[in-house]
């Protein structure tokens, strides 16, 4: 019943912010795709770069729009407005309260990237996404929603949402196998990048589009980060009720 | 019935309530009193278990209050000192919010809400933005919010704080109709007007402890009913007695300039915080 106060809440702020969202979901990865397509033509192991950048550009955006969407909002809610106060308060278990929360991420994830995936079609004729993909994006979504819930926690005012966001989302969403192949970092710091949430999910999301399988091992990896952040999560939050 | 059974908190060295016992009656409109620091927000921060206390515990009807309680946490609703409320969601969202965060049913949350909203006069209201409310609007708001899941205890930390005096009266009425209907009612203030006017009874609280309960009246009387303000050196000073008679004959005693008055709750707040300074100094 928590679950169902928060995803009320968050399809609430939706529905009321649902052009600035929309827009904001829009901007960044459509400014990619002009770049990358108009822009600066190239090719990617023979095939049209384009091919490759979408699915990336797709998986970018559902980390973007998931972190977004629950970071900053809990943040206001605990430390400005001290709404979350009032749910602290109330008989709902945290446990459902954080469960809602990252399930209202992963679905406003999938809706930033399902906006990118329909004003694509036009130019990704080739590429297939299907079932496997929704759940993918809604995985990868999860995963950073729930460290949009550690992030709201740990930061102590509103400026360390953003901060965070500038030291690990912006480079992750550079680096993840989003615009380039991790082949082509140097040794060492590759092994990271790889395992990376978003790396995962660019890859299996690459794999299925071009007509390959679906990675368990990678889906069995984005569960594994979901499992520890969610793990984190809950800590926090049952801390954060101590003081 | 509330029970605080030796509540302790401590933030590092600091004893923020420093074993704490009290019991509140089923029905009762109890007020805390105490200077800035003595202790207020946390004992109701603790009843809420919004802070856990270091050691003893708080019962409700006998039952020992955890977060682990949802039972006995849907007995209780708080009024937080601060407005504690998504400011873009308006009126009926917040009450909706709040009903399904306490499990209540939609047709309950919609009834409810149309009753507690006309009963504050916030009905012209609905579909404003918190953001857009006044202060004693945001306030009564939350009143309703409080009310809507139909609790037995309801908490509130300084509920008029910052209100202008006739959204203060309002505030009053509100809380009175509410007493009337049983509710228990533990109120922290810094207004002694507020605690003399709404509470049965009182408790003083300094540095974390409590010094004293009573009903204002028994606090009053045990000060003297009538107080002479005299005037002396750019300083009040205030003398208490037992009649009238006897407030009379110093009153013929001043040469300079002096006022006759009734004693109020606020009379004994500060002279037995003076009192307590006074004591620590020696």
């Amino acid at each position: 019943m928590g679950i169902v106060a928060v995803l009320w809440e968050k399809w609430v702020e939706f529905r009321r912010d649902f052009y600035k969202i929309t827009i904001a979901a829009m901007i960044a990865p459509l400014m990619y795709l002009l770049v990358f397509s108009l822009g600066i033509q190239i090719s990617s192991h023979g095939e049209p770069y384009l091919n490759f950048l979408i699915p990336g550009v797709v998986a970018l955006t559902t980390m973007n729009g998931s972190f977004n969407a629950i970071a900053q909002s809990l943040n206001v809610q605990r430390l400005y407005e001290r709404a979350f106060d009032q749910v602290m308060i109330s008989p709902t278990p945290l446990w459902q309260f954080i469960l809602g929360q990252v399930l209202a991420g992963s679905l406003r994830g999938l809706y930033a990237g399902g906006v990118i995936l329909l004003l694509t079609t036009p130019i990704a004729k080739d590429l297939v996404f299907n079932g496997w993909s929704v759940l993918v994006m809604l995985l990868n979504g999860a995963v950073f929603s729930s460290i949009g819930v550690v992030v709201s926690f740990l930061a102590k005012n509103h400026a360390d949402v953003p901060r965070f966001s500038n030291y690990f989302i912006m480079p992750m969403a550079y680096l993840c196998n989003t615009f380039f192949a991790p082949e082509r970092i140097p040794h060492g710091f590759r092994e990271i990048v790889e395992y990376l949430p978003l790396s995962q999910a660019s890859a299996i999301i690459r794999s299925i589009a071009s007509g390959g399988g679906v990675s368990i091992r990678g889906i069995v990896i984005l569960l594994g980060y979901l499992a520890v952040f969610l793990g984190i999560a809950m800590v926090y939050i049952y801390r954060k009720k101590n003081n | 019935m509330i029970e605080l059974e030796h509540l302790t908190k401590k933030y590092g060295d600091f004893t923020a309530v420093d074993d704490l016992s009290l019991r509140i009656g089923t029905g009762e409109f109890f007020g805390l009193l105490g200077p800035n620091g003595a202790g207020k927000t946390t004992t109701i921060s603790m009843l809420s278990t919004l802070v856990l206390p270091t050691s003893g515990r708080v019962l409700i009807d006998g039952e020992e209050l955890t977060r682990q309680r949802p039972e006995l946490k849907r007995k209780i609703s708080v009024i937080t000192q601060e407005y504690s409320m998504r400011q873009d969601m308006n009126m009926l969202e917040v009450m909706k919010y709040q009903g399904l965060l306490y499990h209540m049913p939609e047709k309950k949350i919609r009834q409810r809400t149309d009753e507690l909203l006309e009963f504050a006069e916030l009905s012209d209201f609905r579909r404003r933005s918190v953001r857009k409310l006044s202060g004693g609007m945001k306030r009564k708001l939350m009143v309703c919010r409080a009310l809507l899941t139909e609790p037995e205890i309801i908490l509130l930390d300084e509920p008029t704080a910052g209100m202008d005096a006739l959204s203060r009266r309002q505030m009053w009425s509100m809380l009175r109709k509410l007493n009337d209907r049983s509710l228990t009612i533990l109120l922290t203030t810094h207004y002694m007007e507020e605690a003399e006017s709404l509470c049965g009874r009182v408790a003083l609280l300094n540095k974390g402890r409590m010094t004293e309960v009573n009903t204002p009246a028994a606090f009053i009387h045990s000060l003297g009913e009538y107080a002479v303000d005299s005037f002396e050196n750019d300083e009040t000073h205030s003398r208490f007695f037992s009649t009238r008679e006897e407030a009379m004959a110093y009153l013929s005693t001043l040469s300079r300039s002096a006022t006759l008055r009734a004693t109020t709750l606020e009379d004994v707040f500060v002279t037995r915080i003076a009192e307590s300074k006074r004591g620590e100094k020696r």
